[in-house]
């Protein structure tokens, strides 16, 4: 038999174990304060479930093999999917909203980027399911700061926040077919000025300037106010309204200092619909989690209603907390 | 790259205190402000995709062929060259015979060229000295980068094709991005001032 081990898997041992068990502990019982129930799904499934949930990109990562049937089954790669389906159809009957919470590994064959070398990832994550609106995006943003002060990363945090409806709405406006919206799309999210600039020149409208400072759209409050100066379809002001609404409420809260807007962040345009997050932390070399509104997703099983989660990566935050701890001793 | 790096990073007024000829491989600049870390090309990706450096500058031939995961806002416009397919013969390209052999540094980039046209390729992955494989006849063709192009036609060989052209970009982890927004803010406006004025002149 061989001694070696495949890419992207590791061992946990002793201390380290220990520590991810605690950074698990402190997730979970915030979760379970804000009355979030447990749910454990199953780890294999059908693949179609997770092309529905995640598009086909994203699905396409995951490892895949056949049933005894023929049917093509994955080693799920997300957990959202399959909590969906089961709030639009075991749970089609019970009263809303419904709150769901979970620990559990997640698999991708392919890692986004180099730096993200873990195949298998334990996601801590958490579902607000058939209630829409600020109260429940402020509630989950809420969530992911309370787990992360918990962890002591008060000052070492940073969550961004976007309306995927501002990108939707000038992409709309300016009717772009698929394929150069995707264009726009991968210019922003890389923040490719020179190119951006090159490609709106050839849109002969002012709302193709919105995004053509593209290392200017991350701030406070300031960047909501500068792309109103561009914008005027009203799908995209709507959009900023709700973003600006958030924002009041999080200055309000005193998390000022931890939050930020992003309006460059369009990396999962596929799967969100309106609010969409992402955490960094110190020490870390890409996000440790992301989450959003998917008001799409349930309707594709049977019953559309609103929803919005997010997830932590358990083993990229233990990383973390592992060496601020060597490092202060 | 990294003189006229370098010299585009002074024109900033960020310095480097003992010249780049010592042979240590970090240094502080005359502030304090930054640490600069010398690595090769290849290396920078991954240094600053990891997060161990914020702030990168390479090439964009690089970063084609790494095809890491990082913002790129700021084209400086240094180090300017093209990524070309070159041959011992011009029609090379539309006399193609079932097959092509490719001799290259930059197995991704002529992969992905070749892939998008359906044509198939052998890609012959090589270090340095490119231009002797289609003389010897190891390769038809190469993808290589090409700043005058005397080096191809002392070897008997011209371009072909051109697939990008290829400047020195300045490269931003994304984790930093968010997490040292002003700092970074800060670093890429002092430069992005020093490319409009070389625009200029």
């Amino acid at each position: 038999m061989t001694s070696r081990i495949p890419a992207g898997m590791r061992y946990y041992i002793g201390a380290e174990a220990r520590l991810r068990r605690t950074v698990e502990d402190v997730a979970m019982s915030v979760f379970q304060a804000w009355d979030y129930e447990e749910v454990i799904t199953p780890s294999v499934d059908y693949y179609d479930l997770f092309e529905q949930g995640m598009g086909q990109r994203e699905a396409q990562r995951g490892f895949r093999f056949t049933d005894n049937d023929g049917r093509l089954l994955a080693l799920r790669p997300d957990v959202t999917s399959s909590v969906a389906r089961m709030a639009a159809t075991l749970l089609s009957e019970r009263s809303r909203p419904l709150r769901f919470c979970y620990a559990a590994p997640v698999f991708r064959q392919q890692t986004q980027s180099h730096a993200e070398w873990r195949r298998e990832n334990t996601q801590l994550g958490c579902e607000l399911i058939g209630t829409g609106g600020k109260p429940a995006d402020l509630e989950v943003l809420r969530l992911a700061a309370e787990i992360l002060s918990r962890l002591n990363l008060q000052s070492r945090y940073r969550i961004t926040i976007n309306n995927v409806e501002v990108f939707n709405g000038v992409a709309a406006h300016l009717n772009l077919e698929e394929r150069a919206r995707e264009q726009l799309r991968r210019l922003i999210d890389t923040r490719e000025t020179a190119e951006l600039q090159r490609f709106l020149q050839s849109y002969d409208n002012p709302e193709a300037r919105a995004f053509s400072q593209p290392t200017q759209l991350t701030g406070k409050r300031n960047v909501i106010q500068a792309a109103r100066d561009t914008i005027t379809n009203a799908r995209s002001l709507a959009a900023l309204d709700s973003l600006e609404e958030l924002w009041t409420d999080i200055e309000s809260l005193g998390l000022k200092n931890s939050f930020e807007i992003d309006l460059g962040d369009v990396s999962s345009l596929d799967y969100y619909t309106g609010l969409s997050l992402k955490i960094f932390v110190h020490g870390a070399g890409s996000s440790v989690g992301r989450g959003g509104r998917y008001d799409g997703l349930t309707g594709s099983f049977g019953r559309a209603e609103p929803a919005v989660g997010f997830v932590l990566n358990l083993d990229a935050l233990t990383e973390v907390l592992g060496r601020n701890i060597a490092q202060e001793k | 790259m990294q003189e006229s790096a370098l010299a585009m990073l002074a024109r900033a007024g960020i310095c480097l205190t003992d010249g780049v000829n010592s042979r240590r491989l970090a240094l502080m600049d005359e502030t304090g402000q930054y640490r600069f870390i010398f690595v090769k090309p290849a290396d920078v990706p991954v240094y600053v995709e990891h997060g161990i450096a914020d702030c990168g500058i390479v090439g964009r031939d690089v970063l084609l062929e790494s095809e890491a995961d990082l913002l790129l806002p700021l084209d400086l416009g240094i180090s300017r060259c093209r990524i070309v397919v070159a041959a011992a013969n011009a029609d090379a390209m539309t006399n193609v015979q079932g097959m092509i052999r490719v001799a290259t540094k930059y197995a991704q980039i002529a992969r992905a060229h070749f892939g998008a046209r359906g044509i198939p390729v052998e890609i012959i992955q090589l270090s340095g000295s490119v231009e002797l494989a289609p003389v010897l006849g190891l390769a038809d063709m190469i993808v290589d980068l090409v700043e005058t192009g005397v080096t191809l036609s002392e070897n008997g060989l011209t371009v072909v094709e051109e697939i990008a052209e290829s400047t020195g970009r300045l490269v931003v982890n994304r984790a930093s991005y968010q997490l040292k927004s002003d700092e970074v803010a800060r670093f890429v406006s002092v430069l992005e001032a020093v490319v409009k004025l070389d625009r200029i002149t």
